[in-house]
């Protein structure tokens, strides 16, 4: 679905309804101001008529017609042919009283008139006539023409006028609102949280920056208490960790211990190790689930790639494998967590010289097509293919027979997720594992 | 040499202290940050253990006073935390070295041996054996005035163990000197093993009478 911005809404909305109403006066105006005039031209006639009724009355119809004449008629028009009396005789006794809309020509002039008809019995001889009186309509067509004309220039202007009225109105009044969503937009984390009150006189835009304020804080302290407890619960478990190891440290430096007693010390010793690795696996994790880490920092994947390499490569010339480097994808920058970005390649390769025994191990940096991607393969044991939707998950390990946790994929699993890193892992057994990591364009 | 030790846990204080004693440094303990405080006031300190995690006191508090006091001690923070932003802070009010919890008590040992060598400086920085001569500044080994090509891994693994002659360096602690605090958990591994191997070859080569003692199941002990 299409997203607008209230405003758009607000914008639009106000556009059709004005067009609407536009479309509405402009056929409306002038249909009723001509019905007007005409219903005025027909007051005009009738009292015309009247007028001459009057005359025929008190002068006689003869003043008028030639009665003794075959062609019983009379006719006047003025100049300009803007109105015209005629007077004829009829056969028909047909009582006629109607006004209408009717075309004469007068002088070879077809001319538009509004015709009053009206029939007369004079004098009881049988005869009848017919008096008509038109006066001209062109000039209310006229009128009616210019009205229209008119009508929709001066509401184009007005309508335009008002519509920038409101949209500035509107836009006044959202300023509050721009503010309140503004504020939530730079806020990527509780703590970054403007709690300067937006300035407004619209009670609903304070309720709802006061709303937004209150659950801010909760949500803040919330998060607070969730910080706080995690790091508390490492203190609280890393700290007897601590004692318990320089205890033993003491111990054996008494250097008084028979040498079985002294490994056993030792191999607590790595139990001790193996219990802080897990403390420390799992405090991360939930680091990045509470979204700890700044994201914000420049970082160069080669340089992160080379340096995991500097700590690493004596593991793989150890086990005389051979590295093949290739990082060729240029300006390979992101914004990310270079801390995290290191672990989740120290994990990966680590994990590589761990399963291969001969061969090689591959770390390439790649830009396909605007898109950075960092190859890791190996010639090792590989994984089963019903396995690999498991690597990643906590507490299982396809590779059994290995002393691994399993939290090291699901803590590389986790650091992806955070930077939106999309991972893919093609697979042979016995042949090699490769990982694919796609970074966001 | 007088060290100052603020740890509220006190069992670990205690072990810290027996360790350090036995290394002839004089200790104080602090359980609290503010008898922490009146000590730094107090003493002349060369070196001042101190974990950030105290119930009473922001710890890195405690760095500033002793900065307004001109006190000359050296801060090593110790927490349990391992916060990134406590260790930048840190740093930045002027600790000089950082160990995160649990730490060996041989890694705390080398890092203030590290400040001391550092504060003493040239005549402290050469480290001789046999003929060798070993620069913890330069980090480089010299056998009369011929230079050995060692990798840095193996300068770093031989320099930790001449440092603590004729003690038991075990596996774990060469590691978490090496390696620093990664998720490292290949303890079993023969990494070291390989590279003492190669220190060894490469250290015949110049005179075979340097003994690096093999410590069956833990580890290895360099011997004069």
């Amino acid at each position: 679905m299409i997203k607008l911005k209230l405003k758009s809404k607000l914008a639009i909305f106000n556009a059709f309804s004005k067009a609407l109403i536009i479309t509405v006066l402009v056929l409306l105006i002038p249909w009723l101001v001509s019905n007007i005039s005409i219903h005025e031209t027909d007051q005009i006639l009738i009292q015309k008529l009247d007028q001459v009724s009057a005359l025929i009355d008190s002068l006689g119809i003869e003043t008028f017609i030639d009665i003794d004449a075959e062609f019983q008629s009379f006719g006047s028009y003025n100049i300009l042919k803007e109105e015209f009396i005629s007077i004829e005789q009829i056969a028909s006794d047909t009582l006629i009283d109607v006004i209408e809309f009717s075309q004469r020509i007068i002088e070879e002039e077809i001319v538009d008139y509004r015709v009053l008809s009206y029939s007369i019995n004079e004098n009881e001889n049988e005869n009848n006539y017919l008096i008509e009186i038109g006066k001209s309509i062109s000039t209310i067509y006229l009128f009616e023409h210019n009205l229209k004309r008119f009508t929709f220039i001066f509401l184009i202007i007005v309508i335009s006028l008002t519509f920038i009225l409101d949209l500035s109105v509107i836009q006044y009044l959202l300023i509050p609102f721009g503010k309140i969503v503004k504020k939530l937009k730079l806020t990527n984390h509780p703590s970054s949280f403007n709690y300067t009150s937006v300035k407004t006189s619209t009670s609903d835009f304070a309720y709802l920056d006061e709303t937004i304020h209150s659950l801010m804080r909760k949500i803040e302290l919330a998060f607070n208490d969730e910080r706080d407890y995690i790091s508390n619960v490492s203190h609280e478990l890393l700290t007897p960790v601590s004692i318990i190891q320089s205890k033993l440290d003491n111990i054996l430096y008494e250097n008084n211990l028979p040498e079985n007693e002294m490994i056993k010390i030792f191999e607590s010793k790595k139990t001790l190790r193996r219990l802080t690795n897990l403390v420390r696996t799992l405090l991360m994790m939930s680091r990045i689930e509470n979204e700890e880490y700044i994201l914000s920092e420049e970082v160069n994947i080669n340089n992160t790639i080379q340096n995991v390499i500097n700590e690493i490569e004596d593991k793989i010339s150890v086990k005389e494998l051979e590295l093949k480097l290739e990082l060729n994808a240029n300006d390979f920058i992101i914004n990310g967590n270079e801390n995290l970005l290191f672990t989740l390649f120290y994990n990966f390769i680590n994990n590589a010289i761990r399963y291969t025994d001969k061969g090689h191990i591959k770390v390439e940096s790649i830009k396909n097509n605007n898109q950075f991607v960092v190859k890791i393969s190996d010639t090792g044991i590989g994984i089963q293919d019903d396995k690999i939707p498991l690597i990643f998950s906590r507490y299982k390990n396809s590779n059994d027979k290995k002393d691994s946790y399993g939290l090291g994929l699901a803590l590389s699993k986790k650091i992806c997720n955070y930077h939106k890193i999309d991972i893919e892992v093609i697979s042979k057994v016995n042949q090699g594992s490769t990982f694919i990591l796609r970074f966001p364009e | 040499m007088r060290i100052l030790i603020v740890e509220d846990e006190k069992s670990l204080a205690s072990e810290i202290k027996q360790f350090l004693e036995k290394e002839e440094y004089n200790c104080d303990l602090a359980h609290t940050g503010n008898e922490a405080s009146e000590l730094i006031a107090v003493n002349p300190y060369d070196f001042v253990l101190l974990d950030i995690g105290l119930p009473d006191y922001n710890g890195l508090d405690l760095i500033k006073e002793a900065k307004e006091y001109q006190s000359e001690a050296y801060f090593i923070v110790i927490t349990a935390r391992g916060e990134l932003e406590d260790k930048i802070k840190g740093f930045d009010l002027g600790a000089d070295d950082y160990l995160p919890k649990p730490f060996s008590l041989l890694e705390l040992l080398s890092r203030i041996q590290a400040i001391t060598r550092r504060k003493f400086g040239q005549q402290m920085s050469i480290i001789e054996f046999g003929d060798f001569s070993l620069d913890t500044t330069k980090r480089n080994l010299q056998f009369k005035d011929q230079s050995v090509d060692l990798t840095k891994k193996e300068y770093k693994i031989l320099s930790y163990l001449v440092l603590n002659k004729n003690r038991v360096l075990d596996r774990l602690q060469l590691t978490e000197h090496i390696w620093g605090d990664f998720f490292e958990d290949d303890y079993d591994s023969n990494y070291i093993d390989v590279h003492i191997k190669n220190i060894r070859k490469k250290l015949a080569k110049f005179d075979d009478t340097i003994r690096i003692k093999t410590v069956r199941g833990i580890g290895y002990k360099f011997e004069d």
